[in-house]
C-alpha cells in the first residue's frame, strides 16, 4: 500500500511536537535550568502546531519546482519586505546580538549596525538585476553571460557551503533556546529542532517558509517592544538611568559604552566589518527572496520596507541587550556569581523576558524564538535544496531536468541539509551564534559577491576568470575561517589558531575581484562564450 | 537601422543608472569606514574612568547616525527610481 508522503511527515512532526512536550513536561523536575512553566509549553505546541499547518497548507500547493523554491514569484512587496526582515530577525541576531551586548556592550551593536549598512549595498547593487534575470537562485544571472556548467557547479558548491555554516549558527540558538525551553540537553535539543525543521522545509517549501516569516516577523516585533519597554519601565523610562545601572552592574564598567572588544584590533574588526558588508549580497536565502516577487519594483521596495523593520529591531535589541545587562547580571536566579547566563549568554532576551514579564512572556518569547529558527532554518534549506536540484546536479549531468525530477531532488537535498545542520550543530555548542553568523557572511562575501558584482557590471569577465576567482574567493575564505581562533581553538580544539584574524574577508574579497579580473584579462573567450543571449544587465533602464 | 536609435536613449539612462547606483554604493560604504574609524579611534583614545556614565557615549551616537543614514539612503533610492 502507498503511503502519501505528505502524511508520513505529517505523522513524524507531530510525534516530535508532542513527544518534545511530553519530555519538557516530564522533565520539570528534574532540571537545573529550568525556566519556563506549563504556559511555555503551551506556547510552543501552539507555535509549532501553526507553523505546521501553514506547511501543510502551502505544500498541498507546492507542486512544481517554481511554486516549491520560489512560491511562484507571487509574494507581494510588503509580505516579502517582512520575510526578509523575518529573515534577519533570526535566532542568531536576536538571541546572539543581544548575548553579545550582554557579554562585552557596545561590541553586539557594533555588529548589528554593519548587519543593517549591508542593505543598502543589497539594493544598490543586486536587487534589481537579481529580480529582472534570476530564476531560482543567483547562478542564474551568471549564466546569462558565462557558460553554464562551470559556473553552475560553482554556485552550487559555494551556495552548500554557506548554507551550511549559516545553517551551523541557526542550531547552536536553537539547540540552547530549546534545552532551556524544555530542559532537556544541549544534543537532544538539536537533534529534535533538525527533525522538525527538516519535516517543514520538505513538505512546505517557499511558500510556507515566506509565511512563516511574515507571522513570525511581526510576532518578534511585539515581542521585542514589549521587554524593551518593560525593561525601561523599570527604570521609569529613563534611558540614562538603565545606562548607568548597566555601567555599575558590569565589570567592565564604562567600557561598554565603547567598542572595547573590536577596538583592540582595527585590522580584525575591519575585516569583520567587510565581510558583513557585502556577504548579505552573497547570501544564497537572502539572494533568492527576490525570486518571489513578481518585479524588479516589488523587490526593492521589499529591501526598503525589510532595511526599516530591521533597523526597529535593532534599535531594540539595543535596550534589551543593556536592560540585560541592568537587570539580570548580579541576580542569581538568572547569572551565575561570574554574570555567566544560565544556559549561555545567548539566552539574554529570554532571561529579560522572564525578569520584567514573567513565565507568560518568556513562554511567548520563547516560543517566537524558536517559530524563527524553523522559519529562518526552512528558508536556508530551500536556498540549499534549490542551488543542489537547480545548479549542482544541472551542472555536473550537463543536461536541464524535467519538473518531477527537480521537485524530487529538491526535498532530497532539504533532508540532507537538515541531517548536515544536525551533525555541524552538535559540533559547536557554546559558540556565539552572531558571530557564526558573521563568519558565514564573509564566506558568501568572498565567494558570491564578487562574482556577482562582475557579472552584472563588467562585461569582460570571462567564464574563465569566474570559475578561477570564485573558486579562489571560496577555497580561500574556508581555510582561512578555519585557521581563524573560534574554529581552529574553539570548535576543534586545535591549539593555538595558525591566523590570528577569524573574518578574513578584507583579504579574499579583493583578491577574488583581482582573481577574476586578471584571468579575465589575461585570455579573452570566444565570443560566443559571453555574448549575451538577452539584454546586458548594465544596460538596462525601464 | 531602427533598433540602432532604440539603444541610444537606453544607454543614456543605463548610464545614469549605473553612475546614480555606484554613487550610493561608495556613499555608503564610506560613510560606514568612517563610523568604524571613528569607533575605533573612541574606544581607544576614550579615558577610562571611574565615574559611572549616564548618558549615550559618542560611540553609540555614531551607530545611530550609520544605522539612520542606511534607512535613509535606501529610501532616497526607491524613491528616486520609482519616480524614473
Amino acid at each position: 500500500m502507498r503511503v502519501p508522503r505528505n502524511r508520513v511527515l505529517l505523522l513524524l512532526a507531530t510525534v516530535s511536537i508532542f513527544g518534545a512536550g511530553g519530555a519538557a513536561y516530564s522533565a520539570q523536575s528534574d532540571s537545573q535550568i529550568r525556566q519556563a512553566d506549563f504556559s511555555t509549553i503551551v506556547f510552543f505546541v501552539v507555535f509549532a502546531v501553526l507553523t505546521l499547518l501553514i506547511s501543510f497548507w502551502a505544500g498541498r500547493r507546492a507542486t512544481s519546482s517554481s511554486e516549491y523554491l520560489t512560491a511562484g514569484s507571487s509574494i507581494s512587496a510588503g509580505q516579502n519586505g517582512l520575510a526578509i526582515a523575518g529573515d534577519y530577525m533570526s535566532a542568531g541576531a536576536f538571541l546572539g546580538l543581544s548575548g553579545a551586548i550582554y557579554a562585552s556592550g557596545l561590541d553586539g551593536m557594533f555588529l548589528a549596525a554593519s548587519y543593517l549598512a549591508s542593505w543598502p549595498i543589497v539594493l544598490f547593487l543586486v536587487a534589481e538585476p537579481l529580480r529582472r534575470l534570476g530564476k531560482y537562485s543567483f547562478a542564474d544571472v551568471l549564466t546569462h553571460k558565462l557558460r553554464e556548467r562551470p559556473i553552475r557547479i560553482l554556485a552550487g558548491a559555494s551556495t552548500i557551503v554557506i548554507v551550511s555554516f549559516y545553517l551551523v549558527a541557526q542550531m547552536v540558538g536553537a539547540g540552547e533556546l530549546i534545552s532551556l525551553l524544555f530542559g532537556i540537553g544541549y544534543g537532544p535539543a538539536v537533534i529534535m529542532v533538525g527533525l522538525l525543521m527538516i519535516v517543514f522545509s520538505t513538505l512546505g517549501g517557499m511558500r510556507a517558509a515566506t509565511w512563516v516569516q511574515i507571522i513570525k516577523a511581526i510576532l518578534m516585533i511585539c515581542g521585542s517592544a514589549m521587554i524593551a519597554t518593560l525593561a525601561l519601565t523599570r527604570f521609569g523610562f529613563s534611558l540614562s538611568d538603565l545606562l548607568k545601572t548597566a555601567a555599575a552592574n558590569h565589570p567592565n564598567g564604562n567600557s561598554i559604552m565603547e567598542i572595547r572588544g573590536f577596538s583592540l584590533d582595527a585590522i580584525a574588526t575591519l575585516s569583520l566589518g567587510v565581510g558583513i558588508l557585502f556577504g548579505t549580497s552573497g547570501l544564497p536565502h537572502i539572494l533568492m527572496r527576490f525570486f518571489t516577487v513578481s518585479d524588479e519594483r516589488a523587490a526593492r521596495i521589499s529591501v526598503f520596507y525589510a532595511t526599516c523593520l530591521i533597523a526597529l529591531f535593532f534599535t531594540m535589541l539595543f535596550f534589551i541587550g543593556y536592560g540585560s545587562i541592568a537587570i539580570l547580571r548580579g541576580d542569581a536566579t538568572y547569572a551565575s556569581a561570574s554574570g555567566a547566563l544560565f544556559g549561555g549568554n545567548n539566552l539574554a532576551p529570554i532571561h529579560l523576558a522572564s525578569a520584567v514579564g514573567g513565565s507568560v512572556l518568556a513562554g511567548f518569547i520563547s516560543a517566537v524564538a524558536f517559530a524563527t529558527i524553523l522559519a529562518v532554518v526552512s528558508g536556508l534549506i530551500i536556498a540549499g535544496a534549490s542551488s543542489a536540484a537547480n545548479d549542482l546536479v544541472v551542472g555536473l549531468s550537463g543536461r536541464h531536468l524535467d519538473e518531477r525530477t527537480r521537485l524530487r531532488i529538491s526535498r532530497i537535498s532539504a533532508l540532507a541539509l537538515g541531517v548536515l545542520g544536525i551533525v555541524f550543530g552538535l559540533a559547536c555548542e557554546g559558540q556565539n551564534v552572531a558571530y557564526l553568523l558573521a563568519l558565514a557572511t564573509a564566506i558568501a562575501a568572498s565567494a558570491n559577491f564578487p562574482l556577482l558584482l562582475l557579472a552584472i557590471y563588467w562585461d569582460g569577465l570571462t567564464t574563465r576568470g569566474a570559475v578561477v576567482g570564485g573558486t579562489f574567493g571560496l577555497v580561500s575564505s574556508v581555510v582561512l575561517t578555519t585557521m581563524g581562533p573560534t574554529i581552529w581553538s574553539k570548535v576543534l580544539g586545535l591549539g593555538p589558531a595558525i591566523l590570528p584574524y577569524d573574518s578574513p574577508a578584507l583579504f579574499t574579497v579583493p583578491l577574488t575581484l583581482l582573481v577574476c579580473w586578471l584571468v579575465s584579462i589575461a585570455k579573452a573567450e570566444p565570443e560566443k562564450d559571453w555574448r549575451l543571449a538577452q539584454p546586458s544587465v548594465a544596460q538596462y533602464a525601464e | 537601422m531602427h533598433k540602432t536609435t532604440e539603444v541610444v536613449p537606453l544607454r543614456v539612462a543605463a548610464d545614469r543608472l549605473g553612475a546614480l547606483r555606484f554613487r550610493l554604493a561608495l556613499l555608503m560604504i564610506v560613510s560606514y569606514l568612517a563610523m568604524m574609524s571613528f569607533l575605533i579611534y573612541s574606544a581607544r583614545h576614550t579615558p577610562l574612568t571611574s565615574a559611572v556614565a549616564s548618558n549615550l557615549s559618542s560611540a553609540m551616537v555614531a551607530l545611530a547616525i550609520c544605522m539612520a543614514f542606511s534607512v535613509i539612503l535606501t529610501g532616497l533610492f526607491v524613491l528616486v527610481r520609482n519616480r524614473d
